[in-house]
């Protein structure tokens, strides 16, 4: 019951709290003092970089992990790391196109060859290169395989780009949420529309996720279905 | 007795992992936790640097002569002068140590008074303080302050 | 396990002694492909440019990606896999043997092509010689990554387009760490410092690849 009541859910509070986001970010919140209204990004550039490569990856990489492990060995596992890797690379895409919409007025160029943003797009390429090695195998089995060593090959870039601020000198700035020192570097209704921006773009991934998975699953089935069928009308034509 | 009847046909179980190669599994991770120590402890952390600092590039001024990098400062107040080709502006080090950035070039829009910026470019001779820079860029902070234009500014200058 | 490698490794290096394709085919596009830098670079260029060292490690790449494939053709002769399989040989001596044999190929083909960029591209010979150490460990952990990722993509079964996409964002830490350490030998700069990162990047995948080669190979 309650399990059915939060599917139903899903999709409705994730609207809300997306459409909340877009209204405190643009109309609510104050300006920033040096930034001005491009500080405004702020609630859609790190929520799209947090989905991308922690809610995401991180997703891909413990299902694939736990294909590559004998006792949890499934298809649900592969197929959850399939369709978060999927998700994953479109949330990195949007990462870089918003890094770089940000970026142009305030840095003054579209994109820097620093650590934080050339590892991201590494990310990116790996996520990618993950749904073409997919692509390029019809055994299912030999397919997991492959795409499970892959993607935990691949989920080496996330703490590399999650340390690269603190560990290189960079352009992209230092962390404001996640600080080491666990100080919050914004306060008031910024802070505020900044959690329910992460709340709700984590929400949107998992959305997302169960839709691909249906669509999965149904893809699944219906290749069953297919083979199924052909098996049977073989055996009548045997009969016959 | 026929051929099927001699063959022993039942599946056997796969041989069980042996102790060498767990061992060597062992070695295999140690190894690989041995190179990331070593990576993080010696080379990454200077080797990828986006830029060199004001104090940094001074103190390696006649090393780096008049090759091409990035350095990185504060601009400091009051010191801005828009140029006919660009800007031209002091840049604060740490250690209250500056160098004087000739810039070519339109700067980004959030240039202005004590932002951090970087710029590509320069030293015009081993022994200068003068930079040559053919790129300006702003480098923002962490830190997210509310614009409060209401608020009056005291005579003495401080905001309330 | 080191025996059965180098067995494994003398396999491959007797096999492309026998074919001279490394001699005939390989080194030759990369020497070409080096002329084609310094084309692209223009006359004025080429000569004497802070472009050498990573045009050397493009082309280096691009020989690597060729290496690779001929590495896992090697392997998809009919028979060869299943024959592995049943004689039991251990995964990890197969990666060591293959990633040995790759690299003794890509050392081999990077003295040609260091020599080429003396010629070409006029990078000082004495300062090359200095960035030898850090070419010989770069090209080596190159080796490694292209064995672990040519067996990902399939090699000689999977699409020969797969393997650059699969490998380009592995081998580019490798690709900056060269770059960087050929640049600081010609131009002065901290050439140990990534030269230790080459060295890193070779043991990784080394234990990487130690690890998880029998799992892509048992697909």
């Amino acid at each position: 019951m309650m399990k059915l009541l939060s599917q139903r859910l899903l999709g409705p509070v994730t609207l809300v709290l997306l459409a909340l986001t877009v209204w405190l970010g643009i109309w609510v919140t104050p300006p920033d003092r040096i930034q001005g209204n491009l500080a405004r990004l702020v609630y859609v550039h790190p929520a799209v970089a947090w989905v991308a490569l922690y809610v995401s990856f991180g997703t891909a990489t413990i299902a694939s992990g736990l294909y590559l492990w004998r006792r949890t060995r499934s298809m649900v596992m592969d197929r959850v790391a399939h369709c978060a890797m999927e998700v994953s690379a479109v949330f990195i895409i949007l990462t870089l196109i918003t890094g770089s919409i940000w970026g142009r007025p305030t840095w003054g160029v579209w994109w820097a060859w620093d650590a934080r943003l050339t590892s991201t797009a590494i990310l990116g390429v790996f996520a990618l290169a993950y749904l073409a090695l997919r692509r390029a195998n019809d055994d299912v089995e030999v397919r997991a395989r492959r795409s499970a060593v892959f993607a935990l090959l691949a989920a080496i870039n996330v703490p590399i780009i999650h340390f690269s601020v603190q560990w290189w000198k960079t352009l992209h700035q230092n962390a404001t949420v996640f600080t080491s020192t666990r100080t919050l570097l914004i306060h008031g209704i910024m802070a505020w529309t900044l959690l329910i921006s992460f709340v709700a773009f984590t929400l949107l991934f998992f959305w997302l996720l169960r839709a691909r998975y249906r669509l999965e699953e149904a893809r699944d089935e219906e290749v069953a279905r297919g083979l199924e069928e052909a098996l049977a009308e073989r055996q009548r034509e045997g009969v016959r | 007795m026929s051929d099927t009847e001699s063959l022993d046909l039942t599946p056997v179980a796969a041989p069980p992992t042996t102790r060498r190669s767990r061992r060597r599994n062992v070695a295999v991770f140690v190894a690989l936790f041995a190179a990331v120590v070593a990576l993080l402890a010696q080379g990454v952390l200077h080797s990828l640097n986006y830029f060199d600092t004001v104090d940094q590039a001074l103190a390696t001024r006649a090393s780096l002569g008049t090759t091409t990098f990035r350095l990185e400062g504060i601009v400091a107040a009051h010191t801005i002068t828009r140029t006919s080709r660009g800007a031209s502006f002091w840049m604060d080090g740490g250690n209250a140590k500056r160098v004087f950035v000739d810039a070519v070039g339109q700067p980004p829009q959030l240039f202005q008074s004590n932002i951090p910026v970087v710029v590509l470019g320069h030293f015009t001779s081993r022994t200068s303080d003068t930079f040559d820079a053919t790129q300006i860029l702003v480098k923002h902070t962490a830190s997210y302050i509310a614009a409060h234009p209401s608020r009056v500014r005291a005579p003495n200058g401080t905001v309330r | 396990m080191i025996r059965l490698a180098l067995v494994v490794a003398r396999k491959d290096l007797l096999i492309e002694r026998r074919s001279r394709v490394l001699l005939w085919q390989v080194v030759p596009f990369g020497l070409m492909a080096l002329l084609l830098a310094g084309l692209a670079l223009g006359p004025r260029g080429a000569g004497h440019s802070n472009a050498a060292p990573g045009l050397f490690y493009l082309v280096m790449l691009l020989v690597t990606l060729l290496m690779i494939n001929r590495s896992r053709a090697i392997e998809g002769a009919p028979g060869t896999r299943s024959s592995v399989a049943t004689l039991g040989i251990d995964p990890a001596s197969v990666f060591l043997g293959k990633s040995l044999a790759l690299a003794v190929e890509l050392w081999l083909a990077g003295v040609v092509i260091l020599a080429g960029a003396v010629v070409a591209l006029h990078t000082a010979l004495g300062a090359t010689a200095t960035a030898v150490p850090s070419v010989v460990v770069t090209l080596a952990a190159l080796a490694c990554a292209g064995t672990l990722y040519g067996a990902l993509s399939g090699g000689g079964e999977g699409p020969a387009t797969l393997l650059p996409i699969l490998s380009f964002p592995a081998f580019a830490p490798l690709l900056i760490a060269g770059e960087r350490s050929y640049s600081a030998a010609l131009h002065g700069g901290a050439l140990w410092q990534w030269w230790v990162i080459s060295l890193v990047a070779l043991v990784a995948y080394l234990s990487v690849g130690i690890l998880l080669y029998g799992v892509l190979e048992e697909s």
